[in-house]
Protein backbone atom coordinates (compact mmCIF):
# COMPACT_ATOMS: atom_id res chain seq x y z
CA UNK A 1 0.00 0.00 0.00
CA UNK A 2 1.47 3.27 -0.83
CA UNK A 3 0.53 6.34 0.58
CA UNK A 4 0.93 10.20 0.30
CA UNK A 5 2.34 12.80 2.58
CA UNK A 6 3.07 16.57 2.93
CA UNK A 7 5.51 17.79 5.53
CA UNK A 8 5.22 21.26 6.28
CA UNK A 9 9.06 23.22 6.71
CA UNK A 10 8.57 23.84 10.85
CA UNK A 11 8.30 27.35 11.52
CA UNK A 12 11.82 29.93 12.22
CA UNK A 13 14.09 26.84 10.47
CA UNK A 14 15.44 27.45 6.98
CA UNK A 15 13.06 24.66 6.02
CA UNK A 16 9.90 27.21 6.75
CA UNK A 17 7.28 27.38 4.27
CA UNK A 18 8.66 24.51 2.40
CA UNK A 19 5.63 21.78 0.86
CA UNK A 20 7.82 18.40 1.15
CA UNK A 21 5.93 15.46 -0.51
CA UNK A 22 6.74 11.69 0.45
CA UNK A 23 5.56 8.41 -0.09
CA UNK A 24 5.39 5.97 2.17
CA UNK A 25 5.45 2.44 1.13
CA UNK A 26 3.50 0.11 3.77
CA UNK A 27 3.88 -4.05 3.67
CA UNK A 28 2.04 -6.85 4.32
CA UNK A 29 4.26 -6.55 7.98
CA UNK A 30 3.48 -3.35 9.23
CA UNK A 31 3.14 -2.26 12.02
CA UNK A 32 5.88 -5.06 12.82
CA UNK A 33 8.20 -4.03 10.25
CA UNK A 34 8.55 0.27 9.65
CA UNK A 35 7.41 1.28 5.81
CA UNK A 36 9.58 2.44 3.83
CA UNK A 37 9.28 6.62 3.30
CA UNK A 38 10.81 8.66 1.13
CA UNK A 39 10.88 12.14 0.49
CA UNK A 40 9.81 12.52 -3.51
CA UNK A 41 10.95 16.54 -3.53
CA UNK A 42 14.13 17.24 -3.80
CA UNK A 43 15.84 17.74 -0.28
CA UNK A 44 19.32 19.02 0.76
CA UNK A 45 20.05 17.84 4.18
CA UNK A 46 22.51 15.97 5.84
CA UNK A 47 20.67 12.87 6.87
CA UNK A 48 18.51 12.40 3.41
CA UNK A 49 20.11 10.40 0.54
CA UNK A 50 20.06 11.66 -2.93
CA UNK A 51 16.98 9.30 -3.64
CA UNK A 52 14.42 10.73 -1.07
CA UNK A 53 15.49 7.92 1.12
CA UNK A 54 15.54 9.02 4.86
CA UNK A 55 18.07 8.39 7.23
CA UNK A 56 16.31 8.20 10.64
CA UNK A 57 17.05 5.22 13.63
CA UNK A 58 12.93 4.79 14.27
CA UNK A 59 12.50 4.01 10.48
CA UNK A 60 15.28 1.03 10.65
CA UNK A 61 16.86 -0.17 14.17
CA UNK A 62 15.13 1.60 16.56
CA UNK A 63 11.56 1.04 14.81
CA UNK A 64 8.76 0.26 17.67
CA UNK A 65 5.20 -1.41 16.21
CA UNK A 66 3.80 1.74 18.43
CA UNK A 67 4.17 4.38 15.54
CA UNK A 68 1.78 5.24 13.36
CA UNK A 69 1.95 7.70 10.55
CA UNK A 70 1.64 10.88 12.53
CA UNK A 71 4.26 10.21 14.36
CA UNK A 72 6.60 9.16 11.83
CA UNK A 73 5.94 12.11 10.05
CA UNK A 74 6.63 14.27 13.02
CA UNK A 75 9.73 13.02 13.40
CA UNK A 76 10.85 13.16 9.94
CA UNK A 77 9.78 17.31 10.87
CA UNK A 78 11.90 17.37 13.85
CA UNK A 79 14.94 16.01 11.94
CA UNK A 80 14.64 18.94 9.36
CA UNK A 81 16.01 21.17 11.96
CA UNK A 82 17.96 18.73 13.54
CA UNK A 83 20.35 17.00 11.83
CA UNK A 84 22.74 14.24 12.81
CA UNK A 85 25.96 15.38 11.10
CA UNK A 86 27.95 12.14 12.75
CA UNK A 87 26.05 9.91 10.02
CA UNK A 88 25.55 11.67 6.93
CA UNK A 89 23.71 10.25 3.93
CA UNK A 90 24.04 13.47 2.17
CA UNK A 91 28.14 14.61 3.18
CA UNK A 92 28.21 17.57 1.40
CA UNK A 93 24.91 18.84 3.42
CA UNK A 94 26.93 17.81 6.38
CA UNK A 95 29.65 19.59 5.62
CA UNK A 96 27.88 23.12 5.32
CA UNK A 97 25.89 22.42 8.13
CA UNK A 98 28.89 22.41 10.53
CA UNK A 99 31.24 24.23 8.60
CA UNK A 100 29.19 27.05 6.21
CA UNK A 101 26.08 27.95 8.16
CA UNK A 102 25.12 30.96 5.58
CA UNK A 103 25.57 28.58 2.42
CA UNK A 104 23.77 25.33 4.05
CA UNK A 105 21.00 27.90 4.79
CA UNK A 106 20.90 29.01 1.20
CA UNK A 107 20.91 25.94 -0.54
CA UNK A 108 18.14 24.56 2.07
CA UNK A 109 16.07 27.88 0.72
CA UNK A 110 16.39 26.77 -2.91
CA UNK A 111 15.17 23.58 -2.14
CA UNK A 112 12.17 25.16 -0.20
CA UNK A 113 11.50 27.34 -3.50
CA UNK A 114 11.46 24.11 -5.54
CA UNK A 115 8.80 21.96 -3.46
CA UNK A 116 6.38 25.01 -4.13
CA UNK A 117 6.33 24.14 -7.88
CA UNK A 118 5.98 20.00 -7.62
CA UNK B 1 -22.36 19.27 55.38
CA UNK B 2 -23.74 18.86 58.55
CA UNK B 3 -26.26 15.67 58.63
CA UNK B 4 -25.54 12.98 60.88
CA UNK B 5 -26.15 9.46 59.05
CA UNK B 6 -26.76 6.82 61.46
CA UNK B 7 -24.30 3.88 61.43
CA UNK B 8 -27.15 0.81 61.15
CA UNK B 9 -29.22 1.07 57.71
CA UNK B 10 -32.68 -0.29 59.94
CA UNK B 11 -31.58 2.34 63.29
CA UNK B 12 -34.99 3.39 64.81
CA UNK B 13 -35.25 6.89 63.99
CA UNK B 14 -36.19 9.24 66.87
CA UNK B 15 -33.70 8.06 69.44
CA UNK B 16 -31.31 11.01 68.62
CA UNK B 17 -33.56 14.02 68.08
CA UNK B 18 -30.58 15.24 66.29
CA UNK B 19 -30.28 13.14 63.58
CA UNK B 20 -31.42 14.57 60.14
CA UNK B 21 -32.06 11.28 58.52
CA UNK B 22 -31.61 7.41 57.93
CA UNK B 23 -29.93 5.51 55.47
CA UNK B 24 -32.12 2.97 54.83
CA UNK B 25 -30.78 1.10 51.33
CA UNK B 26 -26.94 0.83 50.24
CA UNK B 27 -26.18 0.65 46.72
CA UNK B 28 -22.81 -0.62 46.19
CA UNK B 29 -21.60 0.27 42.76
CA UNK B 30 -18.11 -1.78 41.45
CA UNK B 31 -16.40 -0.69 38.49
CA UNK B 32 -13.65 -2.92 37.06
CA UNK B 33 -10.34 -3.04 34.80
CA UNK B 34 -7.86 -4.96 33.61
CA UNK B 35 -4.50 -4.30 36.36
CA UNK B 36 -2.43 -3.04 34.21
CA UNK B 37 -0.71 0.10 32.83
CA UNK B 38 -2.93 0.12 29.55
CA UNK B 39 -6.11 -1.60 28.53
CA UNK B 40 -5.67 -0.80 24.71
CA UNK B 41 -3.44 -2.87 22.20
CA UNK B 42 -0.44 0.02 21.17
CA UNK B 43 0.15 -2.85 18.50
CA UNK B 44 -3.32 -3.13 16.99
CA UNK B 45 -5.01 0.13 18.72
CA UNK B 46 -8.04 -2.30 19.82
CA UNK B 47 -8.91 -2.96 23.59
CA UNK B 48 -6.82 -5.62 24.55
CA UNK B 49 -10.23 -7.10 26.36
CA UNK B 50 -11.72 -7.57 22.58
CA UNK B 51 -10.27 -9.74 19.92
CA UNK B 52 -7.63 -7.72 17.98
CA UNK B 53 -7.65 -6.55 14.33
CA UNK B 54 -5.99 -9.52 12.89
CA UNK B 55 -8.39 -12.47 15.09
CA UNK B 56 -11.54 -9.93 14.32
CA UNK B 57 -11.23 -10.22 10.41
CA UNK B 58 -10.20 -14.15 10.32
CA UNK B 59 -13.23 -14.26 12.79
CA UNK B 60 -11.14 -16.27 15.18
CA UNK B 61 -12.14 -14.04 18.40
CA UNK B 62 -12.19 -16.92 21.06
CA UNK B 63 -8.91 -17.60 20.96
CA UNK B 64 -7.29 -14.10 21.62
CA UNK B 65 -5.83 -13.97 24.73
CA UNK B 66 -4.03 -10.54 26.72
CA UNK B 67 -0.53 -10.98 27.65
CA UNK B 68 1.35 -8.86 30.01
CA UNK B 69 4.93 -8.18 30.12
CA UNK B 70 6.99 -8.17 33.63
CA UNK B 71 7.07 -4.06 32.58
CA UNK B 72 2.99 -4.02 32.84
CA UNK B 73 2.60 -3.62 29.59
CA UNK B 74 0.09 -5.49 28.00
CA UNK B 75 -0.87 -6.38 24.41
CA UNK B 76 -2.72 -9.03 22.35
CA UNK B 77 -0.60 -12.36 22.19
CA UNK B 78 -1.17 -12.76 18.41
CA UNK B 79 0.29 -8.77 18.14
CA UNK B 80 2.97 -9.29 20.51
CA UNK B 81 4.19 -12.64 19.46
CA UNK B 82 4.44 -11.10 15.74
CA UNK B 83 6.55 -8.55 17.52
CA UNK B 84 8.95 -10.53 19.34
CA UNK B 85 10.20 -12.43 16.49
CA UNK B 86 11.34 -9.23 14.90
CA UNK B 87 12.84 -7.46 18.36
CA UNK B 88 12.62 -9.09 22.07
CA UNK B 89 11.61 -5.48 23.90
CA UNK B 90 8.27 -3.76 24.68
CA UNK B 91 7.13 -1.64 22.08
CA UNK B 92 6.17 0.98 24.46
CA UNK B 93 9.41 1.17 27.04
CA UNK B 94 12.08 -0.57 25.20
CA UNK B 95 12.76 -2.97 28.32
CA UNK B 96 13.46 -6.47 27.19
CA UNK B 97 10.15 -8.29 27.04
CA UNK B 98 9.71 -10.80 29.70
CA UNK B 99 6.31 -12.69 29.92
CA UNK B 100 4.59 -12.12 32.91
CA UNK B 101 1.21 -13.58 32.13
CA UNK B 102 -1.30 -14.34 29.81
CA UNK B 103 -5.04 -15.01 30.14
CA UNK B 104 -8.60 -13.28 28.63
Amino acid sequence: MLWNAIIFGPENTPFEDGTFKLTIQFTEEYPNKPPCVKFVSKMFHPNIYADGGICLDILQNRWSPTYDVASILTSIQSLLDEPNPNSPANSHAALLYTENRREYDRRVGSIVEESWKQ
Amino acid sequence: MSATVSEKGDAPAGKQPDQLFTLKRWNAVAVWSWDVECDTCAICRVQVMDACLRCQADNKQEGCVVVWGECNHSFHNCCMSLWVEQNNRCPLCQKEWVIQGTGK
